[in-house]
């Protein structure tokens, strides 16, 4: 009744025709632009589109902050599982921005901003007060800290003879059996892993030395043993399937498993910690309802504080963070207990080397 | 009589004859025809030919062509494309020569049996066999466990992640596109034409050696025609069935898109997939067509 009316004019069908056209050769994207447009009438800015990872990441999202944000504030939420810098990408060429809200890995995020793909974050309107200082940045906000572990099916390897480190878990002879793990580097710290394994202390991990690193994993496990997966829920299915007994995953994917009763396990230590951003796409029609969930999700304690202890993923919320009873601060990926034991992933080194390095890892993969 | 159905194979190999047919009717709707195209005409230049423009301008941004030609990464992968498809051809086009002939030579019943055997594979999506082989083929799945079972292995063998299996997910899929041309061309066959060998002293083997295979290689080339096409462009099979090593031209396509965000390199590669196997199929029809004339002549 009171909704503003917007005259479809001609200029913004041709937009959006040439929108789509634009999308066409890019089939992936084409299915993208089509499942992603809200279904909701709701007036502008009342409604915004988060794309994230989906699974049972996407399940603890939508229960901690986006069903919370509604009630509080009336601004509805889709959430959507197929995030990606290319399709980021395509929709802000093509003048066609259906996502508001979007997750991308460290790496990417210096990417996005260096091909000016991203709006300007708006601090007017996020209250920086429970921003961490690693987390605040010009055209996002690393708003997750997660861990890169290695994870374990129980029914074959019981705790007890778990590896204790990356060494144990590459080594052929005490565990022979395949490997999976992650295979985008984006996100995958496995090259470092394999640098860990070789004894190469935490803090002189970089500049990595990719060469070395393959070197290694061509040793041990050997090329044969290692099988990839490039969804985060791979794992935990190849895992409780018993297509492996080892792999790489994340600290809450493996937690989400064990909830739902799957006989997996995981150690923090010798973890990698690495963290999330999410951004909003140059040219989102809801970025004020996009910037007041953020705002919502670092500032308010009792959604962080649920994220939180729900995922085992410490978010960018210090309030949330005083909320939690030790026993679960302890456990998050970026307590100080941990500290010692974990390697920080140097988003850095990575924004500059991801490229070339995914080559040269795809083309070791492939033989040679 | 027989002059004509020698060449009815043929035609469906190669549609632009099959246009002859149709030639004297143009003569009397002079004009509406090209009115009659009009609408596929726009829809093609809205959904075919505007993107391929797209494509063909973004290659030619920053040198693409030679950065994806210097890929060590893409050569590799232009190398099993093309031998990964040779060999899925070679497997789809022998297995679904004998499967044909086995409905051709069957009774009416059995061969509902038979073609509704070819037919359900071929309605079920492909994601969803290639996932049903990675279960069957994996170290602790049916196949493996019966092996062992049966005592013809003590370890599980490596029989998902590879090659053969990325071959057995491409021929499951590809059998009904070269069982339904050369089914065709069997059934053309005049019946007599067997009688006649046989009543000149022919045996089961010079029947099919003299009178069958080259009556119905027209409807195998057809086929391994269509066959390499197809594979040529597979994607998700790679994926599921292969392993690093086994990854064709289209998985390059993507990761180009989705990992470099290499858009420019992408579209080069898809332009140079598609020029090659345009290369090929004008080659194929040439040899085609000097292969048919043979035969009619």
């Amino acid at each position: 009744m009171t909704q503003p009316t917007t005259p479809i004019s001609r200029r913004s069908i041709l937009r959006t025709g040439a929108g789509a056209a634009l999308a066409v050769p890019f089939a992936g994207s084409l299915l993208t632009s089509c499942s992603t447009k809200p279904a909701s009438t709701a007036p502008a800015n009342k409604t915004v589109t988060v794309t994230s990872y989906g699974g049972s990441y996407n399940d603890q999202l939508t229960k901690t902050i986006l069903k919370p944000f509604e009630k509080k504030t009336g601004i509805r939420s889709t959430l959507l599982a197929n995030t990606s810098l290319a399709a980021l990408k395509t929709q802000v060429h093509s003048g066609d921005v259906q996502w508001d809200l979007v997750e991308l890995t460290a790496p990417e995020y210096v990417q996005a901003v260096n091909e000016d793909l991203l709006e300007k974050f708006d601090y007017g309107i996020i209250s920086d007060k429970g921003l961490p200082s690693y987390a605040k940045a010009e055209y996002g906000i690393k708003y997750l800290s997660f861990l890169f572990v290695m994870a374990w099916d129980q029914k074959h390897i019981p705790d007890g003879q778990a590896p204790k480190n990356w060494a144990q878990f590459f080594d052929q002879g005490k565990y022979p059996t395949k490997r999976s793990v992650y295979g985008q580097l984006s996100d995958s710290s496995v090259l470092e892993a394999a640098r860990l394994a070789e004894g190469v202390p935490f803090d002189k991990i970089y500049p990595l030395d990719v060469d070395a690193a393959l070197r290694y994993l061509a040793k041990h496990p050997g090329r044969d043993k290692l099988i990839y997966h490039t969804a985060n829920q791979e794992p935990v299915q190849q895992l409780t399937s018993g297509e492996v007994t080892l792999s790489t995953s994340f600290n809450n994917r493996i937690n989400a498993a064990r909830k739902d009763g799957a006989r997996l396990n995981f150690s923090s230590s010798n973890g990698v910690l690495a963290g999330d951003y999410f951004v909003v796409p140059k040219g989102s029609r809801n970025k004020e309802a996009a910037f007041r969930l953020m705002n919502f999700m670092s500032n308010d304690a009792d959604a962080g504080a649920d994220f939180d202890q729900t995922t085992n993923l410490t978010l960018a919320n210090t309030p949330a963070l005083a909320k939690l009873p030790p026993a679960v601060a302890d456990t998050l990926p970026t307590s100080p207990k941990l500290a010692d034991s974990i390697l920080v992933r140097d988003d850095k080194w990575w924004a500059e080397n991801l490229k070339a390095t995914e080559q040269r890892f795809k083309l070791w993969q492939a033989g040679s | 009589m027989a002059g004509g159905k020698l060449i009815m194979p043929l035609a469906a190999a190669a549609p632009a004859q099959a246009c002859d047919t149709s030639r004297g009717r143009r003569f009397r709707v002079r004009g509406t025809w090209l009115l009659l195209l009009a609408p596929i005409a726009a829809f093609d230049a809205i959904l075919f030919l505007t993107p391929l423009g797209t494509l063909v301008s973004s290659s030619m941004q920053n040198q693409a062509y030679q950065r994806v030609l210097e890929d060590p990464l893409v050569i590799k992968s232009l190398i099993n494309t093309f031998e990964i498809s040779a060999v899925s051809t070679l497997v789809t086009i022998v297995s679904g020569y004998l499967l044909a002939w086995a409905i051709w030579r069957s009774s009416a019943l059995t061969r509902v049996v038979l073609f509704a055997l070819v037919l359900l594979p071929f309605w079920t999506g492909v994601l969803v066999k290639n996932f049903a082989w990675a279960v069957l083929l994996q170290d602790n799945g049916l196949v493996n466990d019966a092996l062992q079972g049966l005592g013809f292995t003590d370890h599980p063998l490596t029989l998902l992640h590879n090659r053969f299996a990325v071959v057995l997910g491409m021929v499951h899929y590809l059998l009904p596109y070269a069982v339904f041309p050369i089914f065709a061309a069997l059934a053309a066959i005049d019946n007599r034409l067997e009688l006649a060998a046989r009543s000149l002293g022919a045996g089961e083997l010079s029947v099919f050696r003299r009178v069958i295979l080259p009556l119905t290689v027209p409807g195998v080339s057809a086929a391994g025609l269509l066959v390499f096409i197809i594979s040529t462009g597979f994607f998700i099979t790679p994926v599921v069935l292969g392993g690093p090593g086994d990854q064709m031209i289209a998985n390059q396509i993507d990761f180009y898109t989705m990992e470099l965000t290499d858009f420019a390199g992408a579209s080069a590669l898809a332009l140079v997939l598609t020029a090659i196997v345009s290369v090929l199929v004008a080659v194929y029809q040439r040899i085609l067509r000097a292969g048919g004339a043979h035969e009619v002549g």
